[in-house]
């Protein structure tokens, strides 16, 4: 059976303007059956939606304002997890170790995976082998199991004391110094460049070859070409990749709950604000507490986010205007 | 297929998703299948092969028993076991780590096991059984014993030609002790250091307590360690640390020295009797000993004592599930052949007559830890009190302050009154 089938549109054909969409028409059975199709296709994504993500999200919302130890039911505390944040002197010693790491290791990381991604954009031989390489640290990063491998590089007899032995230097393991902990988490990041390198290089290929021919025509070196082409070219790319990566080093966790024996040490060096929100909720069994710094990270993160968003406007380029 | 059958089985199957929390309603209260028993326990990854060879042979002599183990390292156990909690979703036997025995007390997770078909306790003296009660009920079992202990590395003294202070109560004191492990560290031919900086370890730290009077934790569920005896040990291992006769922290990764960090620098280190059957093996080459803490002469007395750990079954454990677990229960604690297939990495077992039983078969080093564990519990014992609700993290604490010592930040003073103060707060946050 086929179904009856609509009026062609004048619009497409172009005979006269458009006149406003007849509901009846459109509801024809065809239009009724695939729409119930759409219907049941959404559905997993919709019960994954409520399930996974929107009830447990407005369940911590209501425990960031209750007193919650995971054993009893919650109790209603208003704003007292709150207020507990801005007296908690661990609060925000994690919160400054969070954003002394964002602030050092976002742009350091895209730095990095720009500088890389233009060599390889130079069309050397083997390109494929070497992106695939360069990405292999991004899929490890965050694993356990290169968090176990940074402790014997960075530990007191790791790989590179041994290296600074043979220069005469002796030195103390790197993350059980306060001064230095943090530092080796940087670089671990820093090492995950590979996610917006491809990302770099994928927006390196859009830039009209024609833009460079004409810059040299007009005696342009490679860093004016650079900074009057690539650059403005890819700002669009490098504030994607900025709000990504900010964005994931706020969240950040595994490396430090690995690297320090999920404590955050030494002298909480390391205690990334994730870390001490899982140290809240699993450890100390304060989980409205932990729901309540979940939520203010949020915030945080958003208003971030949009002060990103509002200060492109002066940076960013589009190529429309 | 054409397109409307497929959408009719796609359909379907949103139907039978939707439908699933109902379909749980067949499963018991604790979420477990009936008849199944969910098994959980922590240690390393060897320890998790040897319980589930274990646990494998009491499978195969009971196949109506559909045991599902659930295995994860230390801090992992206690924080699912923390949501299983929550979730009332708890495995029907499962060790009890020793911060959160009152812990789950509180959290009414524990069933009594004095009345449980196929689950015999004749072989322990009732006296025994009756300090194993928590609140005069019996619903925990002793699954081993070990003991606070100091273990050197034999083929290192002999090496330096050197001699530990004799093992007897005028000689065997802390003071000897710190003295020899300095001499030592100032003159050995490899260079080695005395010890490694156990400050953090816990049941040597509640020996040094019950010496000096104290406890580490009160009746009244506080934390009993007095300010005197706490500053006392930080400036005994602050002694040694100065005198180069302790590791640094960073020269042993941090609070908790690492064993297979630590293993070759120094001779010495102060822990629980039952890690020398898992470590030495990690060193074929060199022989270890053990004994029991020093105390100086004026220790209080009854300070000795031993841990036993604890086994529980979870209280909604449903019906057709509680015969098969009263039987794993009695194979884990009363069947020589489960201490034989896992060996004695947990301590020597709590239970008198499988003790007896695989002493002939004990490898060396086992026999190390089953010595020195009658050797401590021979002694006159007061009373030991279990850690209260919300000091889980004293240790995590205790790390800190050490950090905080031995990298300069606070003196001695200043650290117990920290210490004090934060394991306070948490026990008190707890109670509210």
């Amino acid at each position: 059976m086929s179904a009856p089938t609509a009026p062609p549109s004048p619009a497409l054909s172009g005979s006269s303007p458009p006149e406003p969409a007849n509901r009846t028409t459109r509801r024809t059975p065809k239009w009724r059956r695939q729409g119930r199709a759409a219907h049941v296709f959404l559905i997993p994504w919709l019960l994954g939606l409520v399930l996974i993500t929107a009830v447990p999200l407005l369940a911590s919302l209501y425990l960031a304002f209750t007193d919650y130890n995971l054993l009893d039911p919650p109790t209603w505390t208003g704003l007292e997890n709150f207020r507990r944040m801005g007296e908690d002197p661990r609060f925000w010693a994690s919160a400054w170790v969070t954003l002394k790491y964002v602030l050092v290791s976002v742009p350091l990381q895209l730095a990095f995976a720009l500088g890389l991604a233009i060599v390889l954009d130079r069309g050397i031989k083997g390109l494929a082998l070497y992106r695939s390489v360069y990405y292999l640290p991004s899929l490890l990063g965050a694993s356990v199991a290169i968090a176990i491998l940074w402790r014997q590089l960075f530990g007191h007899d790791g790989l590179i004391n041994s290296g600074l032995a043979l220069l005469g230097i002796e030195g103390e393991s790197w993350l059980q110094n306060p001064s230095t902990a943090l530092s080796t988490l940087v670089v671990l990041n820093v090492w995950t460049f590979g996610s917006p390198m491809i990302i770099f290089l994928a927006g390196l290929r859009q830039i009209p070859e024609e833009l460079y021919e004409a810059a040299r025509v007009d005696g342009a070196g490679r860093w004016r070409q650079f900074l009057s082409i690539t650059v403005p070219m890819l700002t669009p790319i490098i504030f994607f990749n900025l709000v990504l990566q900010t964005i994931g080093a706020f969240q950040s966790f595994t490396q430090a709950h690995i690297i320090s024996g999920g404590r955050g040490g030494p002298l909480d060096s390391t205690l990334f604000y994730t870390l001490y929100l899982y140290q809240q909720g699993f450890v100390s069994f304060n989980m409205g507490y932990a729901s309540a710094m979940a939520w203010a990270l949020l915030v945080v993160i958003g208003i971030v986010t949009a002060i990103h968003f509002l200060l492109s406007k002066y940076w960013v380029f589009y190529g429309d205007n | 297929m054409d397109r409307r059958t497929f959408t009719r089985l796609i359909g379907a199957g949103a139907v039978t998703a939707a439908a699933a929390p109902l379909a749980a309603c067949g499963r018991s209260a604790s979420g477990s299948t009936e008849g199944a028993v969910r098994y959980a326990w922590w240690g390393d990854a060897v320890r998790k092969q040897n319980y589930e060879a274990a646990l494998a042979i009491f499978s195969e002599e009971n196949p109506d028993v559909t045991v599902r183990p659930e295995f994860a390292d230390y801090g992992a156990f206690q924080e699912r076991i923390t949501v299983q909690m929550a979730g009332r979703n708890v495995p029907e036997l499962f060790w009890i780590p020793s911060p959160q025995v009152l812990t789950y007390q509180a959290a009414n997770l524990y069933r009594p096991l004095d009345d449980l078909d196929g689950f015999d306790l004749s072989d322990y003296p009732d006296d025994l059984l009756e300090t194993f009660k928590l609140n005069g009920e019996l619903n925990t079992m002793p699954r081993s014993i070990f003991t606070p202990c100091v273990r050197w590395n034999q083929t290192f003294l002999e090496e330096a030609g050197a001699e530990l202070p004799a093992y007897d109560e005028a000689n065997w004191t802390w003071d000897s002790l710190a003295e020899f492990l300095i001499d030592y560290s100032a003159d050995n031919p490899q260079g080695r250091k005395g010890a490694a900086y156990c400050a953090n370890s816990d049941m040597v730290f509640e020996s040094w307590l019950r010496q000096h009077g104290s406890d580490l934790w009160t009746e009244d569920g506080t934390l009993g360690a007095d300010p005197a005896a706490l500053e006392g040990w930080f400036e005994w291992w602050e002694r040694l640390r100065t005198a180069g006769a302790a590791l640094e922290l960073s020269e042993q990764e941090g609070a908790d020295p690492e064993w297979p960090v630590v293993g070759e620098k120094v001779l010495m280190t102060l822990q629980n009797s039952n890690h020398i059957v898992d470590e030495a093996q990690q060193f074929p080459d060199y022989d270890f000993q053990q004994r029991m803490t020093p105390a100086n002469p004026d220790a209080t007395p009854g300070f000795r004592f031993g841990y036993l750990s604890r086994i529980a079954m979870y209280r909604e454990t449903p019906d057709g599930s509680l015969e098969g677990a009263a039987k794993l229960l009695d194979f884990n604690l009363n069947d020589a052949r489960m201490v034989a297939q896992t060996g004695l990495t947990v301590g020597a077992p709590a239970n008198p007559r499988v003790l007896e039983e695989i002493r002939p078969d004990a490898t060396a080093d086992e026999l190390k830890l089953l010595d020195l564990v009658d050797e401590e519990m021979q002694h006159e014992q007061r009373p030991r009190y279990e850690a209260p609700p919300g000091s889980g993290t004293w240790r995590d604490v205790m790390a800190r302050t050490i950090e905080a010592l031995a990298l300069g930040n606070v003196d001695i003073p200043t650290a117990a009154t920290q210490f004090t103060a934060e394991v306070t707060r948490e026990i008190e946050a707890a109670r509210r």
